[in-house]
């Protein structure tokens, strides 16, 4: 059972991966990014992209990967989302205008990579495994936990301890007391989603590897677990998503083991209806939800 | 002649099709708190708002110590020493008092520690509480706090939008008793006021806008005793039938 | 060629099942279950159906929409009541979710078929299909001039306002969903209908996205909204093959880019380039009577309105208001001052249900409050306004008053439905009642102007004037005043005292002393959740304990002058005294 937590941890790490760019976005602009998905697809392809056509080690293609990423939350922020800021009806433009991009970047991953699925080339993925007693790490899933904790971790420390990170949270908290204050807002908003999305690239690299393939509909399929992660964890908590995608790691491992596959992804709904129902600002939230 | 620290020239703001102000000048003396009155809708905020660079102008020219600062952002106008109080005070509720204040300081970054510490002296109650959230804080102090945070940006002009709002009139009292303060340490006030009696009382120059124009002008003493002036925008109050 | 049998049927199919998103867009919810509704609505109808050979084709597809839209109902019920409380994105993302939950039921079940899928008897013809969407297009066209309708797009402008208006709110949400299952469900049915094949990757994710993306670009403006977007989305495929892009990308490319240029550039939807026909009043042919308001009894001068006993609330420790002993009566302007978080707001969002009390109680017109849902309280004849202006902006300011009056007005919905002409009389009457609540404010000239597009004093006028439209005993307003000069607080004050001359009940709270003590009868002043001091006027204003802790020391002048005033009416002596600070 430690083996199948072990499992469920490294699956969880990469869901936290991918949700704490959406619940960073949320956070600091109250928008929820719905081309995050398709950016986590696109790097998938383009990882495989990088390792066939320069043969680069892996480190590396995760640092390109990163670079990507921000890059198409810079372009996101700027189509999809800063025309729509003054709107009354902000909020639900938002989710249409990134719906449409989402569909725009999708079908250009098909122009450019086809509709099949890609594979990394052979050898990319390291096949060791380390034993601990009964347990089994692949080299693989040690490197995962590593990447998606140790940027977790680099991302929580920008937030609470540097100066980008006080604006940021002075931008989430009120947009125009930060003006007032000399901060840059349309600059710190950028910013942020570009490290969303870059993470979430990265995210989607870690996702490829895992199981070895990159399709056009992963970034739907992982979409919805996404934001049952952060509505659990608690939208605009970066620990919450941590938190979150661990435990939608764990409950699906051991729910295939349990009750079987076809009903793994009941899990993520489950979890997301019982909060909603019970604690909707979620574990670590604390955001009013309800209606007064 | 000195120049004049701030010239607002033939300034327009609008919205959309909405006029909020139309072809406004005034100008503004170093070391001097001039106001703006007049009632809501008349435009006193979108002068500010456009002065510090927070909307954008349709139309004219603001200079400030010497440099056109016409279509530059807010972000940029407060390393210059051009900062704003806003209207509502819109402080950083959860942050503590001391974090709000380091915002406040980001720009002159060294020396902040002592300058800030300044602060707790100045406004004791900001001291006491400093590790608390600012959202606990009463309107008057957060109004404080407002104020102390602008001033950590070492501001040579300082836009204050409708400080007395919502106040009681004896809070309001206090307030204008730091303006005061603020006035004496050099720094020049450009003040936005409902109560006009009260911003007339402080202030050594006052212009009344109405409907985005400027409608009268003149040294504050002389609009004080004017009586259409004060039938018009201060009032006498009834007794009750 | 362009239009064949199946874009015809598929530009009517995707009609309805964009309806289905409207049905609760005009409501101001978002909702993506519908994908799922449809596809449980489908499977069911399929298996419960017999074959058309067994009563003939149109009978045989009316039992199946039957069965479809009961169980998009059942459905949507089943989901609406514990989601009744979620907001926006979250309520999005559990319908969303409760959706793909539906599917993989679907997908692992026996009953279905599984993966494959069940096949359907094709059935359903262009014929039937249009009028079905005839019908429900009727259905809404109907709608949107209806009392229903219009409660329904006040909950979209502002929640909170169409509560305090009368609105039951969650009532109105849920029914709101109901009706997007039922066409949901209908959708499904049709979809099996047709396509001869009905499996669960038919009504998932991708489904219910392009549901939501017909009704945004065909707009809500208007209630032709869906029929426009589903012809968009329908025929644009159609004419991209005709001009002869094939290729499998360009096509969902195309989508994408239009549906960003619509929603950056044309917000409202193509519907939205049709201007909505707003209601207008003819001011000259005003009527008299009030025959066809269910107008109500209020009480008599001097009665009890609302008694106070001990009313509290804390937050988390911290007493927002403490034990406020208070009656008011009927006839009465009282007026509610102190400082900045002396618990002003918090007391009159008590007294009109918003928030319960911590412990004590109070009674309002009879309705004892803290148990008592807010628009029950509405209901019973209290009305308030907002300290920062909550109207319905995108609305005239005559339908905003229109909306105002919901509770007095009667429900004309399904009357509409029939053409009866009772239902054109009480509109009228309405329409006539809201118009003279305007005038009463000075507001009729003004009454086709967006109220948006009104000027700040002229805003906080129209709030009162939505309020009166539900003839209330007992009216609360807070800080009318804010923002006004001198001349339009006059104003204000002169309205308020005609109000309470023609025998209502107002409690206002108000920072603007002067104006006080000029207007009301009875003051209360708090501070700290307290009572500080309950009297009138004169008591106030010389009230030693209220001058310390509120009104400071004399250099406000016009506090002075007013105390100077109404002290000088009450004693000589101690105007002299006043006068010498």
């Amino acid at each position: 059972m430690l083996q199948q937590l072990l499992n469920g941890l490294f699956l969880g790490s990469i869901y936290a991966l991918f949700a704490i760019g959406l619940t960073l976005v949320f956070g600091i602009l109250d928008r929820l990014n719905l081309a995050h998905p398709s950016v986590f697809a696109a790097s998938a392809f383009v990882g495989i992209w990088m390792t066939e056509a320069f043969d680069l080690p892996l480190w590396l293609v995760l640092i390109a990967v990163f670079a990507f990423g921000a890059i198409m939350g810079l372009l996101i922020e700027r189509i999809a989302f800063r025309p729509l800021r003054e709107r009354p009806d902000a909020h639900f433009a938002g989710l249409i205008s990134s719906i449409a991009m989402a569909g725009m970047i999708v079908a250009l991953l098909q122009a450019v990579f086809g509709p099949n699925t890609r594979r990394f080339p052979v050898g990319t993925i390291p096949e060791d495994a380390l034993q601990f007693g009964d347990l089994t790490a692949s080299w693989l899933q040690i490197i995962i936990l590593a990447v998606s904790l140790g940027l977790m971790i680099a991302l929580s420390i920008l937030v609470q301890r540097s100066s980008l990170g006080r604006s940021m949270r002075a931008v989430a908290e009120n947009p125009t007391a930060a003006r007032v204050l000399g901060v840059n807002v349309e600059g710190v908003t950028a910013t942020t989603f570009a490290i969303s999305t870059a993470l979430g690239a990265v995210a989607g690299v870690l996702f490829a590897l895992n199981v070895n393939s990159a399709q056009l509909g992963m970034g739907s399929a992982i979409e919805l677990k996404g934001l049952a992660v952060i509505i659990v964890g608690g939208m605009g908590s970066l620990s919450g998503s941590l938190v979150g995608g661990l435990i939608l790691g764990i409950a699906e491992v051991f729910a295939i083991q349990y009750i079987g596959s076809s009903w793994r992804d009941l899990i993520a709904f489950a979890l997301l209806f019982v909060i909603l129902l019970v604690r909707p600002e979620g574990l670590f939230g604390k955001r009013k939800v309800r209606e007064v | 002649m000195t120049e004049p620290l701030l010239s607002v020239q033939d300034l327009s703001v609008s919205y959309g099709r909405v006029h909020a102000v139309r072809g406004v000048s005034f100008d503004v003396a170093a070391g001097t708190l001039v106001t703006l009155v007049g009632a809501n809708g008349a435009g006193k905020s979108s002068i500010i708002n456009a002065v510090s660079g927070i909307v954008r102008p349709s139309g004219g020219k603001i200079l400030f110590d010497g440099a056109d600062i016409t279509k530059t952002k807010s972000h940029r106008l407060v390393p210059k020493g051009l900062v704003q109080v806003p209207e509502g005070r819109q402080i950083l509720a959860t942050m503590t008092i001391a974090e709000n204040l380091q915002m406040g300081a980001r720009t002159h970054g060294a020396g902040s520690g002592a300058a800030i510490d300044e602060m707790y002296q100045r406004f004791p109650v900001l001291g006491e509480r400093r590790r608390l959230a600012a959202g606990s804080l009463s309107g008057g102090e957060q109004q404080m706090l407002a104020i102390a945070r602008a001033m950590l940006a070492r501001p040579k002009l300082i836009l204050m939008d409708e400080p007395s709002m919502g106040l009681a009139p004896k809070i309001v009292n206090e307030v204008f008793a730091v303006i005061d303060e603020v006035l004496a340490d050099g720094t020049t006030v450009l003040l936005v006021e409902q109560n006009a009696r009260r911003a007339l009382q402080a202030a050594t120059e006052g212009h009344i806008l109405q409907n985005g124009e400027i409608v009268r002008s003149g040294v504050s003493e002389t609009l004080l005793a004017d009586d259409e002036i004060i039938q018009a925008y201060l009032g006498t109050g009834r007794a009750k039938e | 060629m362009l239009f064949t049998e199946s874009t015809l049927v598929f530009i009517a199919l995707n009609g309805v099942f964009a309806f289905s998103f409207y049905a609760v867009l005009v409501a101001g919810q978002l909702s993506l279950a519908q994908a799922g509704f449809a596809g449980i609505a489908g499977f069911t109808a399929a298996t419960l159906t017999p074959p058309p050979a067994q009563w003939g084709p149109i009978p045989t597809l009316l039992f199946a929409m039957v069965v479809g839209m009961l169980v998009g109902a059942v459905t949507a019920v089943i989901l609406g009541l514990p989601t009744m409380k979620l907001r926006g994105v979250y309520l999005a993302i559990a319908t969303l979710g409760f959706a793909e939950a539906i599917r993989i039921f679907l997908l692992n079940s026996e009953w279905t078929g599984g993966a494959q899928g069940m096949s359907v008897p094709k059935t359903l013809t262009p014929v039937v299909a249009w009028v079905v969407l005839a019908l429900v297009t009727y259905w809404f066209a109907r709608q949107s001039r209806s009392r229903y309708g219009r409660a329904l797009e006040a909950i979209r402008e502002d929640e909170l306002a169409a509560r305090s208006i009368g609105i039951n709110v969650g009532g109105h949400r849920l029914s709101a969903f109901v009706a997007a299952g039922v066409l949901a469900g209908l959708y499904g049915v049709m979809w099996a209908y047709y396509v001869r094949l009905v499996a669960p990757e038919d009504f998932g994710f991708s489904t219910a996205i392009d549901g939501l993306v017909t009704a945004v670009v065909g707009g809500t403006a208007n209630f032709f909204g869906p029929i426009l977007g589903s012809g968009f989305q329908t025929m644009l495929p159609e004419i991209q093959r005709t001009i002869g892009i094939e290729a499998g990308w360009i096509r969902p490319f195309i989508s994408g880019l239009l549906l960003l240029l619509v929603i950056l550039y044309l917000p409202g939807g193509i519907a939205s380039l049709i201007p909505r026909r707003r209601q207008k009043v003819d001011i000259a042919s005003l009527q008299t009577d009030a025959a066809g308001l269910s107008l109500r009894a209020h009480p008599t001068a001097g009665e009890v309105v609302a008694e106070l006993k001990d009313l509290a609330k804390e937050y988390g420790g911290v007493h927002a208001v403490r034990g406020v002993n208070l009656t008011v009566r009927s006839g009465e302007v009282v007026g509610l001052i102190g400082p900045n978080g002396a618990g002003k707001t918090t007391l009159v969002n008590m007294i009109s249900g918003l928030i319960p009390p911590s412990s004590g109680s109070a009674t309002v017109l009879g309705v004892p409050i803290g148990r008592t849902p807010v628009h029950r309280i509405a209901a019973a004849g209290v009305t308030r306004t907002f300290q920062h202006s909550k109207l319905f902006n995108r609305l005239t300011a005559l339908e905003n008053v229109l909306i105002g009056a919901h509770v007095v007005a009667k429900p004309t919905f399904l009357r509409r439905l029939i053409w009866l002409p009772s239902a054109r009389r009480d509109e009228h009457t309405a329409l006539t009642h809201a118009a003279r609540c305007l005038d009463r404010v000075g507001l009729l000239d003004k009454a086709n102007t967006l109220a948006k597009g009104l000027s700040y004093g002229d805003q906080r006028r129209l709030e009162i004037a939505r309020a009166l439209a539900a003839d209330p005993s007992l009216l609360i307003l807070d800080e009318p005043a804010a923002g006004m000069n001198h001349v339009e607080a006059d104003g204000l004050s002169e309205l308020i005292r005609s109000l309470a001359a023609d025998g209502l009940t107002i409690i206002f709270i108000e920072h603007n002393v002067g104006m006080v003590l000029d207007t009301c009868d009875h003051i209360i002043v708090l501070n700290f959740g307290e009572v500080l001091a309950d009297g009138t006027p004169a008591d106030i204003a010389a009230d030693e304990r209220v001058i310390e802790a509120y009104l400071g020391a004399a250099d406000d002048g016009e506090t002075d002058a007013h105390e100077a005033d109404v002290a000088a009416a009450a004693t000589p002596t101690k105007a002299a005294e006043e006068n010498d600070d």
